[in-house]
């Protein structure tokens, strides 16, 4: 069962990486901050946790899944050299090249 | 953070951080509170006997009864921090033997969100008032308070001493109920 979740794609290039980041950080410290100033306001610590989860829920929506907006930049690999028979030293450096890719 | 599985790590643990540090922002907003409330507490009988004491070494021991009120109103101690009180009535008196002698009575636990405002009327003692020996008799001075803890979401267990306590005397002989 576990060789179908590892056949779904789930990789995102380095700046959409960033920005995903960015994005879940920036949604759980607004939602913490709101929740801290509803919290004091109603006096009730409970609410504070609640909004919070609530931030942890968007965020995950929004950066777990690898949405388009984070493959905006792949990386840009060098063209394919077409093989000949004296090619044969190329070949290690392609191979090295490609186990880059992650 | 390629994967899923990383991604979550770190959405995760940066959560988690953000609660730690909220609830320690909401324990410094009532680190300084001042937790004490005006209590009243009145006596309206006592009654005293002799009775064996098995726990004790010696033949046998006073044992007091007392019925109480208490009213009082917890209402400002309860904020976002506060889960639950747990209240205590205690007497305090000085004997030949012992200097200092400290009984709890009663207590009782409020929860937040159940009614704040006390007002017991004719509340017998819960745990029995027996005295190392024979000190509570013709004693002249023996004083109940009400104290409580509070129980907080995030920091110090504060024990306060409450606001009102009474003072009163055990009757001299045993068997007889003194009113007040």
């Amino acid at each position: 069962m576990l060789s179908i979740f590892k056949s779904i794609p789930t990789h995102m290039d380095y700046k959409g990486q960033k920005l995903a980041e960015q994005i879940f950080q920036g949604i759980i410290l607004i939602s913490a901050v709101i929740g801290f100033i509803y919290g004091l306001i109603i006096q009730q610590f409970g609410w504070t946790v609640y909004i919070v989860l609530a931030g942890f829920a968007v965020s995950c929506v929004l950066t777990l899944p690898p949405w388009p907006m984070y493959r905006k930049n792949p990386l840009q690999w060098q063209p394919v050299i077409p093989e000949s028979s004296g090619e044969s030293p190329q070949k290690p450096q392609e191979a090295s090249k490609r186990k880059k890719h992650k | 953070m390629n994967t899923v599985l990383s991604r979550a790590n770190s959405l995760f643990a940066f959560s988690l951080s953000v609660m730690a540090a909220l609830t320690f922002g909401c324990f410094v907003t009532t680190a300084f509170k001042d937790r004490r409330v005006p209590v009243d507490i009145h006596v309206s009988k006592v009654m005293l006997k002799n009775v064996d004491d098995f726990t004790g070494p010696r033949e046998r021991s006073d044992l007091g009864f007392i019925t109480f009120d208490i009213s009082a109103d917890l209402e400002p101690i309860f904020d976002w921090n506060v889960k639950q009180l747990f209240l205590y009535l205690s007497a305090e008196y000085a004997t030949k033997s012992n200097s200092l002698n400290q009984v709890v009575l009663w207590d009782k636990i409020v929860l937040r969100g159940e009614n704040t405002k006390l007002s017991l009327r004719d509340m017998k003692s819960k745990y029995f008032f027996f005295d190392d020996g024979n000190g509570l008799r013709s004693n002249k001075n023996i004083t109940l308070t009400l104290s409580w803890n509070v129980v907080p979401n995030a920091g110090i267990l504060p024990l306060v001493a409450g606001s009102g306590h009474v003072s009163l005397p055990f009757p001299e002989t045993y068997e007889t109920t003194k009113s007040y």
